[in-house]
């Protein structure tokens, strides 16, 4: 076995110095009822290098990917460019196969990338502070709800309606075995303006609400001003939570801390980690610099080492499980390292000019569709970043015009009701990014004429 | 060497050592950006109406000097890849490369989760007879692929023990019971299930004491938590006793699946009456650390609590494959997108390396390594827990801290001696605690060099030559960091 390094001498020699007789001697204290016979489990033959290969190869073939078909695909995961740099350095064995940085005089490398991240999660978001990664964006809101209602020590918490209904679905999962009162406030989907109705979310909250959970731009992909609901939250002295699917955005449109979060959770896969049918994702958590002691998760922090010289550590530990056990903020103990530094090395490499671009570029695309659309076919109204819903005749109008551009090599849009079960069955949630060419809308709107 | 060096003055880099400033620190007008794809063209004049007004300030490098930057960044860091991490309890093992070249193939890492699931069966047929698999290992048939990590595994267990006594109307069954030797993650799971602790204090031998347990199972005690083998790397030898004495209480017992790499393909959690196990594949299963993760932890549970888990689960259906969210009786989602797919791609690529025929080769080698440590370092290290370990031993620092020298001390000293350190200070019910995992993956004259290494400050102690254990480490750009500074006056971002 090609991982194993010993050779059967070793193993005699090993026994020998341990005063076994054999390899079952180890296992002595595990009652023998319950040794199981070697080879006994129903797991498949070994395979040697060549033949795992192959076995994935195979596997892979059978799914249609990004390479071969058109992704206009959302609804929290996106397919963005990734820089050919960004896999390479999280390739790399000192960043791949490192532990959590407890011993920080050999892992400054891990550290100093999770400070330069931090720094650029908190600068993108317009928040004070980010920490070093949550699982993905469902438990992220989750954790930000839960962290709500420690600061202001009330337990009741408002969801809009239009958040992502697995965000929704997770974050009410999470409270649902805590005492206090979970709200969601149901936008009704009237017409084409699916949206936030943010006057429906304000007059949910009451003076025992500890924040108010809307995300920007919405899982419709609609842009709105949060400055009612800051104002609204001010009065009723609860949180705003602010919960993103695509961070892109806010290297054009005004940051969740712009708007006057002060929570602001969401996803990071858009920079620079592949789709990968799901995961592993990035969640992202930032807040107010008062709100710090109270964040779920790890944090690096600056500080010296005995030389005087600068270096990073894990820091505020006295928040997290392995000390406060019971009372810990959270039960997150391996989060998403990795992931925060390919997030670190995307940005590096993008740049303020470059996530312009690529936040420009798909929103350009979403506006190129939406502009020519023909008549059988409506957008959601009002701003939207990259994500809109598109309404058709019937059900079988889009599901035509999805089997046609399958045909044609293009997942033209999610099925609403797949993930908003409480939808529609006629509307479809298109994504764009900057993988979108001009060409692929031309097509686009070719094939929409099967919907007519 | 002191902050005024200037001996990195001119390139950051002197005799293959580096002095990375941070990136904001690249002091240099963001060069050209880089060429991207896409629709060049014009945003709806509604959105305009948000535009950001002040940029967010992110530097931008160009390529290569990104590439430097953070291959830089890497040679500060030890990984598996560069040398041994005995870590106890975190199963440091080598990560197969070619696991790396087969999560990359296109056909699984740019696939989205919501494409047709027609168009996604190959992804999903590895998911599913990985799911099998895990169920053969554990011994417990049903399982979800859900949970992020190991903690995020616990919280789903839990649900599902809730779940099932409320179906059997024990709303009032609450508590869960919890070694004191346990992992922190374990009490701050079940609080954050709307549970509370008890805390079980562990026997002399380190062991669950039977009596201690049987004092506290009652009416409201929803379930054990337990780790087997435990955190002082024994086996709970009373496993058989203690299931069948919480399920005669009416609770249920979650095993912490940490230390799976002991009993992989020897023996099953499942048979020994665990109910529900969750599973850490970045341990036992190889997928890579990744510098804190991302992890993955799959949970495994019997016929019992079958109907309550979560959702989506990987269905088989004839000869397709689907994500089945409709299951009136599951806990739910515990997660927004179908699992760490990446994570579990790996897992069911190293398992099959190993196949029917050596997968217990993997905790027989790693039970050996651990056991042979402990055997070249008992007469010179306190042992607390005299017999055989499973695949990782426990130390303490009792017979040198009569030299003044403490467990701190002689981690940091191995870092100058060329191992990272074993995990210190952790299990809790030993003073100065030791914990050394050597996994099944380090060559024999790997164990001896650390074991000559330990010998070596064994040595040092008792000599009275203890400066160097003091001051380490020497050797590393960065001495011993001042974590309490970092801790009061916090500095999270770079000031822009």
């Amino acid at each position: 076995m090609r991982f194993l390094p010993h050779t059967d001498t070793d193993r005699t020699a090993m026994l020998e110095t341990i005063g076994a007789a054999n390899m079952s001697d180890l296992f002595a204290d595990i009652p023998s009822e319950f040794h199981i016979e070697q080879g006994s489990l129903n797991i498949a033959d070994a395979l040697s290098e060549a033949g795992i290969v192959r076995k994935f190869t195979k596997a892979a073939e059978k799914n249609r990917n990004a390479t071969n078909t058109r992704y206009f695909l959302g609804g929290g995961t996106y397919h963005h460019f990734v820089p050919a740099v960004v896999d390479y350095i999280i390739s790399r064995g000192e960043f791949l196969t490192a532990y959590t940085p407890y011993q920080p005089e050999i892992a400054q490398g891990t550290l100093q990338a999770l400070f330069e991240f931090q720094t650029m999660i908190a600068r993108l978001t317009g928040m004070d502070v980010s920490n070093a990664s949550m699982y993905e964006a469902a438990t992220a809101t989750a954790e930000a709800a839960l962290m709500a209602r420690r600061i202001t020590r009330k337990n009741r918490v408002v969801m809009a309606g239009s958040v992502n209904p697995r965000y929704r679905s997770v974050t009410s999962n999470y409270l649902s075995r805590l005492e206090g009162e979970y709200v969601e406030v149901e936008m009704g989907h009237s017409g084409t303006n699916l949206g936030t109705d943010l006057d429906k979310v304000i007059a949910s909250i009451d003076e025992k609400t500890a924040c108010v959970i809307v995300q920007y731009p919405d899982f419709y992909g609609s842009v709105y001003d949060l400055a009612p609901l800051r104002a609204a939250c001010d009065a009723a002295k609860c949180l705003m939570v602010v919960a993103f699917s695509d961070i892109s955005a806010f290297a054009l449109i005004e940051s969740p801390g712009a708007m006057g979060a002060d929570i602001a959770v969401g996803s990071g896969q858009s920079l620079g980690i592949p789709m990968g049918f799901g995961g592993p994702h990035l969640g992202l958590f930032t807040c107010k610099q008062k709100f710090l002691r109270q964040m779920p998760g790890r944090v690096c922090g600056l500080t010296n080492d005995a030389d005087g010289k600068r270096g990073f550590v894990l820091t505020l530990s006295t928040r997290e499980q392995h000390i406060r056990r019971e009372k810990a903020t959270s039960n997150i103990c391996s989060n998403q390292g990795l992931m925060c530094t390919a997030a670190a090395t995307y940005m590096t490499q993008m740049g303020d000019a470059g996530l312009a671009t690529v936040a420009r570029h798909s929103a350009a695309a979403l506006q190129s569709l939406v502009s020519q659309l023909p008549d059988h076919v409506t957008a959601a109204s009002g701003a939207h970043y990259n994500e809109t819903v598109l309404s058709f005749a019937n059900c079988e109008a889009r599901d035509r015009f999805l089997a046609a551009a399958r045909d044609k090599d293009m997942f033209a849009g999610i099925p609403l009701e797949k993930i908003d079960v409480s939808a529609e069955s006629h509307h479809l949630l298109v994504a764009t990014t900057e993988m979108v060419e001009a060409e692929d809308i031309n097509d686009y709107l070719t094939m929409l004429e099967v919907a007519k | 060497m002191s902050s005024g060096d200037t001996t990195f003055k001119y390139s950051g880099t002197v005799g293959m050592q580096h002095e990375e400033p941070l990136l904001f620190e690249h002091a240099h007008e963001a060069p050209e950006s880089i060429n991207l794809p896409g629709v060049d063209g014009d945003i709806s004049a509604e959105l305009s109406a948000f535009s950001r007004k002040q940029a967010a300030n992110i530097p931008g490098l160009s390529e290569p000097e990104t590439v430097r930057h953070f291959v830089r960044l890497s040679q500060w860091n030890h990984g598996i890849e560069t040398g041994f991490y005995p870590l106890g309890s975190c199963t440091m093992k080598y990560n197969p490369r070619v696991n790396e070249q087969v999560v990359r193939l296109p056909g699984l890492a740019h696939i989205h989760p919501d494409q047709p699931e027609e168009t996604a069966q190959g992804v999903l047929e590895l998911m599913y007879e990985l799911q099998g698999w895990l169920g053969d290992v554990s011994g417990l048939p049903h399982v979800t692929l859900q949970p992020a990590a190991g903690a995020h595994g616990e919280l789903a267990g839990l649900m599902m023990i809730r779940a099932a006594l409320d179906a059997r109307g024990q709303q009032h069954r609450r508590k869960v019971l919890v070694p004191d030797s346990a992992h922190g993650t374990n009490p701050a799971s079940a609080a954050l299930c709307g549970m509370h602790c008890v805390e079980l204090k562990s026997g002399a031998d380190g062991r669950i004491d039977l009596d201690e347990l049987k004092a506290h199972l009652d009416d409201d005690t929803a379930a054990l938590m337990m780790t087997n083998p435990n955190t002082a790397g024994a086996f709970e030898s009373d496993i058989k006793e203690i299931c069948q004495l919480v399920h005669d209480a009416g609770g249920f017992v979650y095993g912490d699946g940490a230390n799976l790499n002991a009993l992989v393909g020897v023996a099953r959690p499942g048979d020994m009456g665990i109910d529900c196990l969750h599973i850490n594949v970045h341990k036992t299963f190889s997928t890579p650390h990744g510098g804190g993760g991302p992890g993955g932890g799959p949970v495994a549970v019997n016929d019992i609590l079958a109907p309550y888990l979560p959702v989506p689960r990987i269905e088989k259906h004839g000869d397709s494959f689907t994500l089945a969210y409709n299951c009136d009786t599951s806990v739910g989602p515990v997660l927004g997108t179908p699992g760490q797919i990446g994570v579990y791609l790996r897992a069911n690529a190293y398992i099959s390396a190993f196949g029917r025929q050596h997968l217990h080769r993997i905790a027989e080698d790693a039970v050996l390594n651990a056991n042979y440590i402990l055997h070249r370092l008992k007469d010179r290290y306190h042992v607390p827990f005299e017999g055989l370990c499973k695949h990782e031993c426990l130390l303490t620092d009792e017979i040198q801290n009569r030299h003044g020298v403490k467990t701190l001390d002689i981690a940091k000293r191995l870092i100058d001696l060329g191992f990272h350190p074993m995990t210190v200070y952790f299990p809790l019910i030993v003073h100065g605690a030791m914990l050394i995992e050597p996994t099944e993956t380090e060559s024999r004259e790997t164990l001896d060099a650390f074991c000559d290494a330990m010998l070596e400050i064994a040595d040092a102690c008792e000599a009275g030559d203890t400066e160097a254990l003091h001051e380490a480490p020497l050797k590393p750009f960065r001495r011993r960091l001042d974590e309490t500074q970092a801790a009061r006056k916090p500095v999270l971002v770079w000031p822009e």
